[in-house]
């Protein structure tokens, strides 16, 4: 199989921060790839230079066989862009939203407007095609948003955080439009602070942090870097700060960190057996008011990677 | 690539109409502030103080008769004072210094050139920092230039005719085409009036063609906040295209605007602007400066509101200094030099010099040579910023 995305060597630095440090990976025709990583990780930078909106320092982006420095409005013509944020205009409607950057990737006139109906369909906005963007809902916002990537037909989409602030359903319509196109044959770059839907979504995962990729494989390779750890996460009441550093000072927990108001989330070597350990590390700081041992999964190994949530 | 810019410059121009700037900022605000002014305090000409300096190398009969008649108008009593100079180059030295407005140089054998049927020519010295001695200069050689070519014409028919050489200048002074006397016009400026109208009119039209350019530059910045710029960026297109797309809109709109004050003002007042194809060159040099100034600004902001107030910050300074507000001559002389560092102190003393001498283009090339440097060094610096911030 051939690449359809590649990066080798990716470097940008900003004064004395080095936002994104020699990453490189590829994504095959057909693949969905998710890019991990705990906010200010270089993940936006990183992207900025695969759509060329960031010269790289160093390194260099491939998209079907088009070097992006080289050649950037063949390698353009080839990538799909979705944003992080709207970026729509919102005083148009979604049509003319959709005209207007069909346009600029030089669909003529006719096939412009059947790739529009298409796209509205596609996003499910068909009826709604008409009403300027800023009556739309943050849910129809975004999948106007996805549809103006969609429009020239790219060979790779690279969707930044695309669900960020929407519904339930609106979400589940995209992921659902994301998985068709990738059975359809479309490469996918996929970024989001929702495990879940990376897990859904995408086959091989990079996880970065710090500006490096820091681990790379399918979900299966990635949680086997936990080896035998379980994910255990207790609900207390009490003082969870001090409760924290207790039961991160306790050997065979690996990593302990705040999950909401009421809980920590912790990895530990052989969960099951620990558990009595744990309880009495926190006494007289917390009561523990529930147990719950999950089997490891892509969260536990992004924790156990990064020490970060990925939502922190 | 043409077609991107095309698709670029229509949404851009559709913007500029749907959010009013297109109709308000463009034609209504300019054309009714230019009105109010014109009807407030048009119609008189500015005060005129000039000396005009006065090199004779010939020493015959028409600098004297020249020097004569000047004097002794009563049209330029106490407006205008001679100051002789005894080569042209002591003239110039004193004109740069500005301790002089404009001089008129006879060169040497001007009257005996005259005499035979020659012609003649008679130099006029201005500077753009005093335009009015120079319309008073220019207005009195052109007088000149008549009185010499009908003299070169009767004396060239005289001689065809067979009137001996050395009775042709009796023969031609004995049949009316005499002397080398010189009446002046009751108006000294031949060219038109250089009505306050002209000024306001022309001041406000400078002002708001940086107003109306920097609405499409700052739309940059709103774009770049909405994320449109960079799904723009993304598209394969050149990356100069959103902002040359952008500007050519701003630069087309301000161009309608100071034509459409310049039309009102003629219409309502009956001012006279000068050669229209010199004037229209003047403003098109103008609006192509407030472009790439406004761009420069808009380079350096790091936000559209920041971008608005520099962008109005600059435009009201510059319509200040640059007489866009206050006549130039009205300014202390500090001032009036400073003006010649902004685009509409260039625009103001160019459209002065048409209005009043009533030149052309060759006129107005020396304003239109520094408004379009103006607009190169902006321009290449903030083609520079924007590489470095909006497209880096």
């Amino acid at each position: 199989m051939t690449a359809t995305l590649s990066c080798t060597g990716l470097s940008k630095r900003y004064g004395d921060i080095l936002a994104v440090q020699d990453v490189g990976f590829f994504i095959e025709k057909g693949e969905a790839y998710g890019l991990l990583g705990p906010n200010g990780a270089g993940k936006t930078t990183a992207i900025s230079m695969l759509v060329g909106l960031l010269q790289p320092d160093t390194g260099s982006v491939q998209v079907c066989g088009h070097d992006l420095a080289a050649d950037p409005l063949a390698a353009k013509a080839k990538i799909g862009y979705v944003p992080q944020e709207i970026a729509l205009y919102p005083d148009l409607t979604g049509r003319e939203n959709l005209r207007f950057f069909g346009r600029l990737y030089g669909l003529p006139r006719r096939e412009l407007a059947k790739r529009i109906d298409e796209v509205l369909d596609f996003v499910g906005l068909s009826d709604r095609a008409d009403g300027k963007i800023d009556t739309y809902s943050g849910g129809m916002k975004r999948r106007i948003n996805i549809g103006a990537a969609l429009l020239h037909r790219p060979e790779v989409l690279i969707l930044d955080e695309p669900t960020v602030g929407v519904d339930p359903q609106s979400r589940k319509a995209i992921l659902d439009g994301v998985e068709q196109l990738v059975a359809d044959g479309m490469s996918l770059l996929y970024t989001s602070h929702y495990m879940e839907e990376v897990e859904r979504v995408c086959k091989r995962v990079g996880i970065i942090d710090h500006g490096k990729v820091i681990a790379e494989g399918t979900r299966k390779e990635l949680v086997s870097t936990l080896g035998s750890a379980d994910r255990v996460e207790l609900v207390l009441d009490g003082d969870l700060d001090v409760a924290t550093d207790k039961l991160r000072a306790v050997e065979g927990v690996t990593e302990a960190v705040r999950a909401g108001t009421s809980s920590i989330r912790l990895i530990v070597n052989e969960g099951s057996h620990l558990l009595p350990t744990l309880i009495a590390a926190v006494r007289g700081i917390a009561v523990v008011t529930a147990v719950e041992v999950i089997e490891p999964d892509l969260e536990a190994a992004f924790l156990h990677l990064t020490g970060n949530k990925l939502r922190d | 690539m043409l077609r991107a810019l095309f698709v670029v410059s229509r949404l851009e121009l559709r913007a500029r109409f749907m959010d009013g700037t297109a109709v308000l900022t463009a034609l209504l605000a300019p054309i009714v502030l230019a009105s109010l002014f014109g009807f407030a305090l048009g119609g008189d000409d500015p005060p005129l103080r000039a000396t005009v300096g006065f090199v004779d190398l010939d020493g015959g009969e028409f600098p004297s008769s020249v020097r004569r008649e000047v004097l002794s108008a009563k049209e330029l009593d106490g407006m205008l004072t001679l100051r002789d100079f005894a080569t042209e180059k002591d003239a110039q030295q004193t004109l740069d210094d500005g301790d002089i407005g404009a001089a008129i140089v006879f060169p040497s054998g001007f009257s005996q050139d005259v005499g035979a049927g020659r012609g003649g020519k008679v130099t006029v010295l201005t500077s753009p920092e005093t335009p009015l001695a120079g319309v008073v200069a220019s207005s009195i050689v052109d007088r000149i230039s008549a009185l010499v070519d009908a003299r070169t014409l009767a004396v060239k028919a005289s001689l065809d005719a067979g009137v001996p050489a050395d009775k042709v200048k009796e023969f031609v002074e004995r049949n009316g085409a005499s002397g080398p006397a010189l009446t002046l016009e009751s108006d000294p400026m031949a060219g038109g009036k250089v009505d306050l109208s002209v000024y306001y009119g022309s001041g406000m039209a400078a002002l708001f063609a940086f107003f109306v350019v920097g609405t499409s530059v700052r739309s940059l910045l709103t774009e770049r906040n909405l994320g449109t710029l960079n799904r723009m960026r993304a598209a394969p297109i050149r990356p100069w295209i959103p902002i040359v797309g952008k500007g050519v809109v701003g630069f087309l709109l301000a161009l309608v605007s100071v034509c459409a004050v310049w039309a009102s003002s003629v219409l309502l007042f009956g001012s006279t602007w000068g050669d229209p194809l010199a004037v229209f060159a003047l403003w098109t040099a103008h609006v192509l400066a407030a472009a790439a100034i406004t761009m420069l600004v808009a380079s350096r902001a790091k936000t559209d509101s920041q971008a608005d107030g520099l962008i109005m910050g600059v435009s009201f300074v510059f319509a200040f200094l640059g007489g866009s507000l206050v006549p130039m001559y009205n300014l202390p002389d500090l001032l009036q030099k400073v003006a010649l560092l902004t685009p509409n102190g260039w625009t103001s003393t160019g459209l002065t010099e048409l209005a009043g001498g009533g030149g052309g283009l060759a006129t107005v090339a020396g304003p239109i040579a520094a408004l379009c440097g103006m607009a190169l060094v902006a321009g290449g610096i903030a083609a520079l910023g924007f590489r470095k911030g909006l497209l880096g």
